[in-house]
């Protein structure tokens, strides 16, 4: 709103008069007053713009209201009407703030120019005041914001669920949020620029973030590490830590590192495992138990066939009996000698032999008992394979148990018209491994059979497996620094391979 | 076959199992109990001896290679022929497993097959087959 509500003030009348019917001339509003107190009262009431004011006057005078003006309102426009010569009431005016001088007589002239100036003066405090309001208003605002971002950072990092320590460019700490607290066992007061890196954290992971500094180029963040961390009363915790080295407009300012107490995950960890073990052995006891029912029900069962034979004095019956309570002992012989190779350790026995020939002697082993269950067996043995560096003992005990399975898996297959067979291959492959294949076209595997086929006592056989042999074929064959792989396909077979590893050097010494 | 008490007809046992041992066992029993034991060495071959020789009774094991005695049971019990000859499971597994078998393969073939008329556990006494035995066969 532009100014332009004027109070003028005059003992005299007629000058008053002239001056209202001028000024209103020209669209301003006019107030009227005829002393210096009836001046003030208007002031105080109406607020006018701008006052114009005579100096002399009876009372109160122009002087001595310029002066109550100013007090009430430090920014009014008060132009004062002087007359001739009157220098001393001028300065007084000028020191008590009055804006503008006009002699008297009043000109029109004179009036609108000082008019005119008051009113800038007005328009720029008025500019001047809204500007200023606004910057105190756009200051509060970002004062706000800011505060907000801090908030909400500084909560962050005190409601993080990690520990978050961060150094400045000396390596000194400058953050240490309460969950790092609760890891370290200090206090923030304790830490808090009191503490450095060195510290803080053992020699070999305060290393580590100090190099990540340096290299930072090429590392700024550091992927997820584990550690252990030493508390204020000595514990070492596990802890799995990230580091992001800080920079600002290219310049090192500190490290900020995240810990993850792992405690709570390692004791778990360390239960399930625990569970697991147990469940292991009791599925190893159970099995066991199983295994050897059948071979009590074998020996009784053999047992009364030989009582029979020898109250009858029937051979044949004997013989049979006999030979159910041999079979037995040789299923207990077995299954103990596959639990004592499972439980112990044992390093291969290297020694030069011939590969070829140990399958063939797998091959003589079965071969009866195969044809006995119409299931060929075949030997289909690379040449060029003449002498390697190798545990026999191991080659034989793993092609004769994977042999026997494949069998098992060729009587378990319900397609009648297929002529069963099982081939035992042995080459070497691309990656110069020796290669012994045990193939058989017999009923194949499903996916869950495959999945279990290396755990302990798992048997797809029933009562007639210890579901210790391929446990035992794996043992022998990671001992021997080999690979067992299995390709199975459900109604068609399966390819049991392992691969040995070259031995040079035993080879040279031989 | 006349027997020696001079029954005029002894009666036609047939084992099924994959274990020699087993058969073994169970064919002196019956043997030393004037039965005429019959022996098939898994599920395929049992049925066949069943439609050729229409044994009496059958002691039939559970898991076994080339056509289970569940399958076996299943397909005694569902044939009008051969439905009315007892059957004793004889086995390793648990009653309770087998019941269980059962009747998912009865939600799969959408039709129930009675329970085994006698259901033994190994290891069994020569006794307890033999009484099993006489308990169908009277």
């Amino acid at each position: 709103m532009s100014p332009n509500k004027i109070l003028i003030v005059d003992d005299e009348e007629i000058i008053v008069r002239l001056l209202s019917i001028s000024l209103r001339s020209d669209g301003y509003e006019t107030l009227s007053a005829y002393n210096g107190e009836q001046g003030f009262e208007i002031f105080k009431s109406q607020s006018p713009d701008i006052v114009i004011t005579d100096i002399k006057m009876p009372g109160m005078d122009g002087l001595e209201l310029l002066k109550k003006i100013k007090e009430t309102d430090t920014d009014s426009e008060v132009i004062i009407v002087t007359g001739h010569g009157d220098i001393d009431s001028t300065i007084t005016a000028l020191q008590y703030g009055a804006s503008d001088f006009i002699n008297k007589p009043v000109r029109d002239e004179s009036l609108a120019i000082a008019l005119e100036r008051a009113k800038a003066k007005i328009e720029i405090r008025e500019k001047l005041k809204e500007y200023t309001e606004n910057l105190e208003e756009k200051i509060q605002e970002a004062t706000n914001e800011i505060r907000r971002h801090s908030n909400f950072e500084r909560l962050l990092i005190k409601s993080s669920n990690d520990a978050i320590v961060a150094f400045d460019q000396d390596w000194k700490v400058v953050v240490f949020n309460p969950e790092a607290v609760k890891m370290f066992g200090y206090t923030a007061k304790q830490i808090l620029n009191q503490f450095t890196i060195d510290a803080l954290y053992p020699p070999e992971i305060a290393a580590v973030f100090k190099l990540q500094a340096q290299k930072e180029n090429n590392q700024k963040t550091l992927p997820w590490g584990e550690c252990f961390l030493k508390t204020h009363d000595g514990r070492n915790i596990p802890v799995r830590y990230a580091s992001n080295v800080l920079h600002e407009n290219g310049q090192f300012v500190g490290t900020v590192n995240f810990f993850h107490d792992l405690t709570e995950i390692k004791r778990l960890e360390k239960e399930l495992l625990q569970a697991e073990r147990l469940a292991a052995v009791g599925q190893t006891v159970s099995g066991l138990a199983h295994y050897v029912k059948n071979i009590l029900i074998g020996l009784k069962g053999g047992s009364y066939v030989v009582d029979v034979g020898i109250q009858k004095n029937n051979t044949r019956k004997l013989i049979s009996g006999w030979n159910t309570i041999k079979n037995n002992i040789r299923r207990v012989s077995d299954l103990t000698q596959d639990l004592l190779t499972y439980s112990k350790n044992r390093e291969p026995e290297f020694q030069v032999c011939e590969p070829n020939k140990i399958v063939e002697d797998v091959i003589s082993l079965v071969t009866d008992f195969a044809a006995s269950k119409k299931v060929e067996i075949k030997g289909d043995l690379d040449p060029s394979i003449t002498r390697i560096t190798a545990d026999p003992k191991t080659i034989h005990r793993s092609l004769l148990n994977l042999v026997t399975n494949a069998i098992d898996a060729c009587l378990e297959d319900e397609n009648m018209l297929k002529k069963h067979e099982v081939i035992l291959k042995t080459y070497i492959d691309q990656n110069n491994l020796y290669c012994f294949e045990v193939n058989d076209n017999g009923c194949g595997m499903s996916e869950e059979t495959q999945k279990q086929l290396f755990s302990p006592m798992f048997s797809s056989k029933g009562g007639r497996g210890t579901g210790l042999g391929l446990l035992v074929t794996g043992k022998l064959v990671e001992e021997h620094k080999g690979s067992i792989d299995v390709e199975t396909w459900q109604g068609v077979g399966s390819i049991f391979t392992i691969r040995l590893p070259q031995i040079e050097s035993i080879a040279g010494e031989q | 076959m006349i027997d020696q008490r001079g029954e005029t007809m002894s009666y036609k046992v047939l084992v099924v199992d994959d274990d020699p041992d087993v058969r073994s066992f169970v064919v002196t029993v019956l043997e030393e109990n004037q039965y005429i034991p019959l022996e098939a060495e898994d599920g395929v071959a049992g049925l066949e001896m069943i439609e050729k020789y229409k044994p009496d009774l059958v002691i039939l094991d559970v898991l076994m290679p080339r056509g289970s005695g569940i399958r076996l049971y299943r397909k005694l019990k569902t044939n009008d022929h051969l439905q009315s000859i007892p059957v004793i499971m004889f086995t390793g597994i648990a009653l309770r497993s087998f019941l269980k078998s059962q009747k998912v393969l009865d939600e799969f073939d959408n039709g129930t097959v009675p329970e085994p008329d006698i259901y033994l556990e190994k290891p069994v006494e020569p006794e307890e087959l033999i009484e099993a035995i006489r308990q169908k066969l009277k």
